[in-house]
């Protein structure tokens, strides 16, 4: 009995007296690969909310991918950047120009400029976020509350952590439908965002995005498989295209005794988007879709739908593509073609002799926002004392008319605005949309004018 | 002293004087006995829910007796039907009266059905369950000629350990507001003394206290009427007069039965300056924002856009938004099956026309608490049917659209569990549509009767549908 617990002794003590000094010399290793391609990001962002254009100055993290000077961040950092600031884990203060982003993946892409920049920029590595195992350690690098080039270590919590739709970027727009993240206990703060999420082999995993607030280090990146696609398409194109044909999906766990369908087969249908490609090919929720293209395609959990809806979108917009559907025990063969995912968000616009903020309205607004139409410009903010507040014009209404124009275009608001502005217009009657009903919104910009002087 | 100082003091005394020897005159002795005789305390359990949660309390209140066959008066707050929140959120904020008891202060004892309560003062009504008895009751003096300064006086119930558990109090006529409504404020009393019957000074009973609703902090309810619900702050009291009594007393309002009249329109007012604007020379009026459809508006011909300056050929005086409520309580109090003439003004491009419209008012819309409602204790939940406000905020077509909403879910309850939410609109139960919650009921009995082991809930939650598989265990 003795001689083997001597000898497990003998065993395991080589063992710790060793464990430490190699897991530290792994993360100096990785620190050194990734470190010096580490980026503290200061963009100033504009912001429409309050109805007036707003400078703010925020703080993110990045990492430099390509030899050009591509740094890869959050598309909630840069997205909205009008100049952006970065600091090099030299010290050395550097500008950059927004290159594009992907809110879907909340991934933007910065460009250094580096003419000024005497010292040699470091690239860091992507390695592969699908060989990530869970509970391996990892390193979260970046810039936590401002506190540039700090490092946290942790493990993977989870790999494929999933997120509904119904998630929102700061700025507004959905995000998550497309990824699935990666959890981590490496501590994550607010600056974290945009950060690499290491390996102890010095690769980039993920990009740090987002993290449970009041929560005990839960954080989330997005698998670098992702950002590798959209970092070049965004590089390419500026923006990633998706096909997008309106349905909603739910995981068939559970509903496959209902619907007659084998385990692990079919893709069940929830939703449809009114007037979307899916709902014109007459597809309907309770539809099971069994291949695309001839792929045989499942979802029996929620962390399956990514897969799928990523594999519509990945098509060309205006493919037909061919889905094999089970509908009350029929088999049925549907073409669907895919229109273009537009963007989430419209253009932005400041009104600021109006006192508010306008946006264009694209497809995917007017869905989010129960619009009738896409036609007018939706507002974003109305400004405290203002001719817009004065009127009793509100976030959300939708301006159809601006005196007898019709707002159909963007440009048909923008334009006017202009004019009247030029000409001095001191009464202007907008024809609103609220809540389906329709409103009469008269600005009074003499009013507005004469409190200036008054106050 | 200065004479004129002398002679200021001593008027002061005698205006003061004349002042408490009014207030001292009150004959309470002689009042006492009128009082306690149609005077009766309440004793009820209030079931409140909101959503998953219940809860029931009892409650005390001083009623009054207004008929001989048994009809008493009494402070409905609590259980006025109204509430704006149901339809909003999904959420059903209720409450319904439960074994009610009425005590006369001579002993005698009954029990008693609330019958409704009044959603602009919020009184409440119950009857008295009695074989042909006959009461006592009050007899409201109409016509007040009050003026301010004079003295009024109510009896208020006290905590049970008291006896006698009334007590008199006075107050002052304050003030005499001509807008938004002909009021008499009363300064003295206190919201716990709603609905108290107020005497003046000759100890005819003249009304009771009620409060005057603020426009501004009203909220337009789903039936696009006034809601009393949110008069937060300081309650201005007053007068409630007996003839808006009278009215009520003849036709007490009945829970889950209209009495408002409606006209379905979403509207705004005209306000000066779009008067200017427009070039029109008003005072006032109301612009027409929206109209439902097949409702009094749209089968009068009225259009989006129309301006109402008259109604039944008085002049809409309203200019600002916060004036709107009281339009909108004007034609609410007018009832159902009332004629009513509206002077519009409608823009035809550049031509102006001035056009008369009647519509015939029409039982508002039902609310979503008076909605009917089925009760599945085995999966343990509440659904409803849908109502006017449903269709209207999710921005539904009532056409084509069918469904029963999902009004209550017991916590930790089957229902709640598996992932059914409040709100919730169920429109199919496996192969069944569901269009009412009698189809709901024949299906799931059904899939009682047959145990069957998973229902599957077709429902549309947040502008999307989805399936909710209910693991049954019967």
């Amino acid at each position: 009995m003795r001689k083997i617990v001597l000898s497990i002794c003998l065993f395991l003590f080589p063992g710790l007296l060793y464990a430490t000094p190699a897991i530290q010399n792994e993360i100096y290793q990785a620190r050194e690969n990734v470190m010096p391609a580490l980026v503290h990001i200061q963009p100033v962002i504009k912001n429409f909310q309050t109805g007036e254009m707003e400078k703010q100055a925020v703080i993110g993290s990045g990492v430099i991918f390509h030899p050009d000077g591509y740094v890869v961040t959050n598309y909630h950092v840069a997205g909205k950047a009008e100049r952006i600031i970065c600091t090099l884990n030299d010290k050395e203060i550097v500008p950059a120009t927004y290159i594009g982003g992907d809110p879907m993946t909340d991934i933007s892409v910065i460009q250094l400029d580096l003419e000024n920049y005497t010292g040699k920029i470091h690239i860091a590595e992507f390695g592969d976020s699908d060989s990530v195992q869970v509970g391996q350690y990892v390193m979260a690098m970046g810039s936590p509350l401002s506190l540039s080039r700090s490092i946290s270590l942790g493990v993977i919590s989870t790999k494929d952590r999933y997120f509904s739709s119904d998630v929102r970027l700061p700025s507004g727009e959905r995000t998550g439908r497309y990824n699935l993240w990666l959890q981590t206990d490496a501590a994550i703060n607010p600056g974290n965002s945009g950060g690499p999420l290491v390996d102890l082999n010095g690769k980039i995993v993920g990009i740090n995005s987002r993290a449970q607030m009041f929560a005990n280090n839960i954080g989330f990146a997005i698998p670098i498989n992702i950002v590798k696609r959209v970092a070049n398409e965004v590089i390419k194109n500026g923006k990633v295209t998706r096909s997008w044909i309106g349905l909603h999906c739910q995981p068939m766990q559970d509903l496959e005794g209902y619907f007659g369908t084998n385990r692990n087969s079919g893709v069940l249908i929830s939703s449809i988007d009114a007037d979307s490609p899916a709902e014109h090919a007459f597809l309907k929720a309770g539809d099971i879709v069994l291949k695309v293209n001839d792929t045989p395609v499942s979802a029996r959990f929620v962390e399956e739908l990514p897969l799928f809806y990523n594999m519509i979108a990945q098509y060309a917009p205006g493919t037909s593509i061919a889905l094999e559907v089970k509908r009350n025990n029929e088999v049925f063969n549907f073409n669907v073609v895919t229109k273009k995912l537009g963007d989430l968000q419209g253009e932005d616009f400041e009104c600021k002799d109006w006192g508010f903020t306008v946006k264009a309205i694209t497809k995917q607004m007017q869905i989010d926002n129960q619009l009738e139409d896409t036609v007018g410009v939706y507002v974003v903010g109305v400004k405290n004392i203002g001719a817009g507040d004065g009127g009793g014009l509100r976030r959300r209404d939708v301006i159809k008319k601006v005196n007898e124009t019709e707002i159909v275009e963007f440009t048909d608001f923008t334009s006017s605005y202009n004019q009247m502005v030029l000409e001095k217009k001191e009464k202007i009657l907008l024809t609103i949309n609220r809540g389906g009903a329709t409103r009469y919104v008269l600005l009074d910009i003499s009013d507005i004018e004469g409190m200036k002087t008054d106050g | 002293m200065d004479k004129t100082v002398r002679f200021a003091f001593t008027f002061i005394f005698i205006i003061l004087m004349s002042v408490s020897v009014q207030a001292q005159s009150f004959d309470f002795e002689r009042l006492e006995k009128e009082f306690v005789r149609y005077s009766v305390i309440i004793d009820m359990n209030i079931e409140y829910s909101f959503g998953i949660h219940n809860n029931e309390q009892s409650e005390r209140y001083l009623g009054t007796v207004v008929s001989e066959d048994g009809l008493v008066m009494f402070n409905g707050t609590s259980l006025s039907s109204e509430n704006s929140i149901a339809a909003m959120t999904g959420v059903n904020v209720k409450s319904s009266a439960k074994s009610i008891t009425v005590t006369f202060f001579d002993g005698k004892e009954y029990t008693a059905d609330f019958i409704g309560a009044d959603r602009f003062t919020n009184i409440g009504f119950l009857r008295l369950n009695s074989d042909d008895e006959k009461f006592p009751f009050i007899k409201f003096r109409s016509g007040n000629n009050l003026k301010v300064g004079d003295w009024v006086s109510l009896y208020m119930l006290m905590p049970e350990f008291i006896n006698p558990q009334y007590s008199a109090d006075i107050g002052m006529v304050s003030s005499i507001i001509e807008t938004p409504e002909n009021f008499h404020l009363i300064v003295g009393f206190n919201a716990l003394q709603m609905t108290s019957v107020i005497f003046d000074g000759n100890l005819n009973p003249i009304g009771v206290l009620g409060r005057l609703n603020d426009p501004s902090q009203s909220t337009i309810d789903p039936s696009g009427m006034l809601d009393s619900f949110n008069s937060f702050g300081m309650p201005l009291l007053g007068i409630i007069t007996a003839d808006r009594l009278e009215k009520m007393i003849a036709d007490p309002p009945q829970k889950g039965k209209s009495d408002r009249g409606w006209l379905g329109i979403t509207l705004q007012a005209l306000t000066k300056e779009m008067a200017e604007f427009w070039r029109l020379d008003l005072e006032g009026g109301i612009i027409v924002n929206d109209i439902v459809n097949n409702s009094p508006a749209f089968k009068s011909g009225l259009q989006v856009g129309d301006i109402l300056y008259k109604v039944n050929d008085q002049p809409v005086t309203v200019s600002k938004e916060e004036e709107i409520s009281i339009f909108q309580r004007k034609i609410a109090e007018m009832g159902p099956g009332a004629s009513v003439e509206f002077s519009v003004i409608r823009n035809n491009e550049e031509l102006i026309d001035s056009l008369k419209l009647i519509a015939v008012l029409e039982d508002s819309p039902m609310t979503a608490t008076d909605a009917p409602e089925y009760d599945n204790t085995e999966l343990e939940f509440k659904a409803r049917e849908m109502v006017f406000a449903d269709f209207l905020f999710n921005n539904l077509d009532d056409e084509t659209f069918t469904g029963v909403v999902v009004s209550e879910l017991k916590s930790g309850g089957l229902a709640q569990i598996e992932g059914l939410e409040i709100g919730d609109i169920i429109q199919r139960v496996g192969d069944a549509t569901i269009e009412n919650i009698d189809d709901l009921e024949t299906v799931l009995t059904e899939a009682y009767d047959d145990k069957q082991d998973e229902i599957i809930f077709f429902i549309w939650r947040n502008q999307k549908t989805l399936f909710v598989n209910i693991k049954t265990e019967w």
